[in-house]
């Protein structure tokens, strides 16, 4: 017979690691991965906890990787010297950002703040670099989605674009 | 003006509890130090072995091995190359050790000697400064015969105190990252993405500098074998021993101005020692392939195979060595430029962070 004590401890853990990998099965950085790739996802993201009104990041520092949130919300702030902030969007939870931060270092484009108090799940660069040449195919299937998801958004920019100048053509004429 | 009053006073007491932690905390380090050196030396060549090993597991890893199996082929193959390599040289060095001293009971140095005075009555006809000459000579080889016992013993005490070392280095190359993300997960959110980007930099920066060192290392010690091998050939056998000789070359290269000095050493005393009719000139082609070794080095290898973002000042290099060898001796000596190059790239990478991240 177990010790219950472990077994409660076990199920507990097994419980959380599922709710993780339910959580970035949801991403569709990761909505292509097996339970054993997700496993190894698993393994190298960072879980941290934000109280109210504490930075993710600054706008600005050096872009280092992806959030997903797990519970919680956060606020995507514009900040600029001399102005007020800018709120730009409300993200709750299972919502993810900072993804492009992924494929370079580029200074962070907002600032996020946490709009409750928060766990957030972290997946950064590095450790994904290590897992591209460690884990080729893994990583090649984290690659390809991630630029499917840049892919679709540069399209939707692209004909927001179109909608706008076909819309100022109209005013101007 | 009572309030900046007492603001001051919360300053100067802060600063005072400040002050006292950091001298605290370095007495504590001299006071502990001389317990933990050697577990500390351990560590440390362990963690260089992590950093050498880790890029062959990964390789392996990344041809779908599992990483476990891959640390234990790595380990095993490395172990076996180690035990290989002492096997076929110990007993040769222990054949020269016997050979030299029995040269040296057979007075080779009061050959020496006499042909020093010789060659100062003759040429200079001045007894008293061919005396002087040979009472230096003297004096600089038993000096020098004394520090070489005092570094084998210090190599020796370090090997017995380093059979650990293979099992704490599988655990560093397996759990590296379990141990970094254990690190980073108990900073505080204000410091985690710095903290985050400097840890990688830094590991990125040092593995490359290790490797690239080691790398450096171990051609300098094929060319110089290489080089000891045809003087061998030419001049029958005057250097014995010259692939332990040519090792420890490359693995006196890794302290930049010095090194090579005292790869040069061993091959010239054994060349002195071994006496053959025509020492002068073997002296000379000992000097010549070392000194060629060294431009080979500095022209294409280790431009090639070393980072330049640890160059040192030659004064640097002297004192980090003196440091070095005041703390744990011969090791300390060897292991002082790449520990100070590693504390160089860990403060650049820091600054960096400071720079570029808002941490108010």
């Amino acid at each position: 017979m177990g010790n219950p004590i472990w077994e409660v401890v076990q199920f507990r853990k097994k419980r959380t690691d599922e709710d993780i990998f339910k959580i970035l099965k949801n991403v569709p950085t990761f909505s292509e991965l097996n339970s054993k790739e997700l496993s190894e996802v698993e393994k190298i993201i960072h879980r941290r906890e934000y109280k109210k009104g504490e930075p993710i990041f600054r706008m600005g520092d050096p872009g280092l990787g992806m959030y997903i949130i797990i519970t919680g919300s956060v606020n995507i702030i514009e900040e600029r010297e001399g102005e007020s902030a800018t709120t730009l969007a409300v993200l709750k939870d299972g919502a993810f950002f900072g993804d492009l931060a992924l494929l370079d270092e580029s200074p962070r484009s907002a600032s996020v703040i946490a709009g409750e108090n928060s766990e957030i799940l972290g997946f950064f660069r590095p450790d994904f670099l290590d897992l591209l040449y460690r884990k080729p195919r893994l990583g090649i299937k984290i690659l390809f989605s991630l630029s499917k998801v840049i892919g679709e958004r540069l399209r939707r920019t692209n004909e927001q674009l179109s909608a706008l100048k076909a819309n100022e053509g109209y005013t101007n004429g | 003006m009572d309030d900046y009053a007492f603001q001051l006073y919360n300053h100067i007491v802060k600063m005072f509890w400040r002050v006292f932690a950091i001298l605290l905390g370095i007495a504590v380090v001299i006071v502990v130090f001389p317990y933990v050196k050697s577990v500390l030396v351990m560590f440390v060549f362990a963690l260089l072995l992590a950093v050498l090993l880790n890029p062959v597991v990964d390789f392996l890893e990344s041809h779908g091995v599992h990483r476990g199996l891959a640390i234990l082929i790595t380990m095993l193959l490395i172990i076996g190359i180690i035990a290989f390599t002492v096997s076929r040289i110990i007993p040769g060095i222990i054949s020269a050790v016997e050979s030299l001293s029995s040269k040296l009971q057979s007075n080779v140095i009061t050959d020496l000697n006499k042909r020093i005075e010789t060659f100062f009555a003759v040429h200079f006809n001045n007894a008293e400064l061919a005396r002087n000459v040979t009472s230096k000579v003297n004096e600089f080889g038993l000096k020098l015969l004394g520090n070489m016992a005092e570094f084998f013993k210090s190599v020796g005490g370090f090997l017995a105190s380093v059979a650990i070392v293979p099992f704490v280095t599988f655990f560093i190359i397996k759990d590296i990252r379990i141990f970094k993300r254990e690190l980073i997960s108990k900073i505080p959110n204000k410091y985690f993405e710095m903290s985050l980007n400097v840890l990688q930099k830094v590991g990125h920066q040092v593995s490359k500098y290790i490797q690239g060192q080691a790398t450096d290392a171990f051609i300098v010690g094929c060319l110089s074998v290489l080089g000891l091998f045809i003087i061998n050939q030419v001049f029958d056998n005057p250097v014995s021993q010259f692939v332990f000789i040519g090792m420890i070359a490359g693995v006196a290269n890794l302290i930049p101005y010095l090194g090579p000095i005292v790869g040069a050493v061993p091959a010239l005393l054994v060349a002195i020692l071994s006496n053959p009719p025509n020492l002068g000139v073997v002296l000379l082609w000992i000097v010549i392939t070392f000194v060629l070794v060294q431009v080979i080095d500095n022209s294409f290898v280790s431009p090639m195979v070393v980072s330049k973002s640890v160059d040192m000042h030659p004064l640097t290099v002297v004192i980090v060595v003196i440091i070095g060898g005041n703390l744990a001796g011969a090791v300390g000596m060897l292991f002082a430029v790449p520990v100070t190059g590693i504390i160089k790239v860990t403060a650049t990478e820091v600054i960096w962070g400071l720079k570029n991240y808002q941490l108010n």
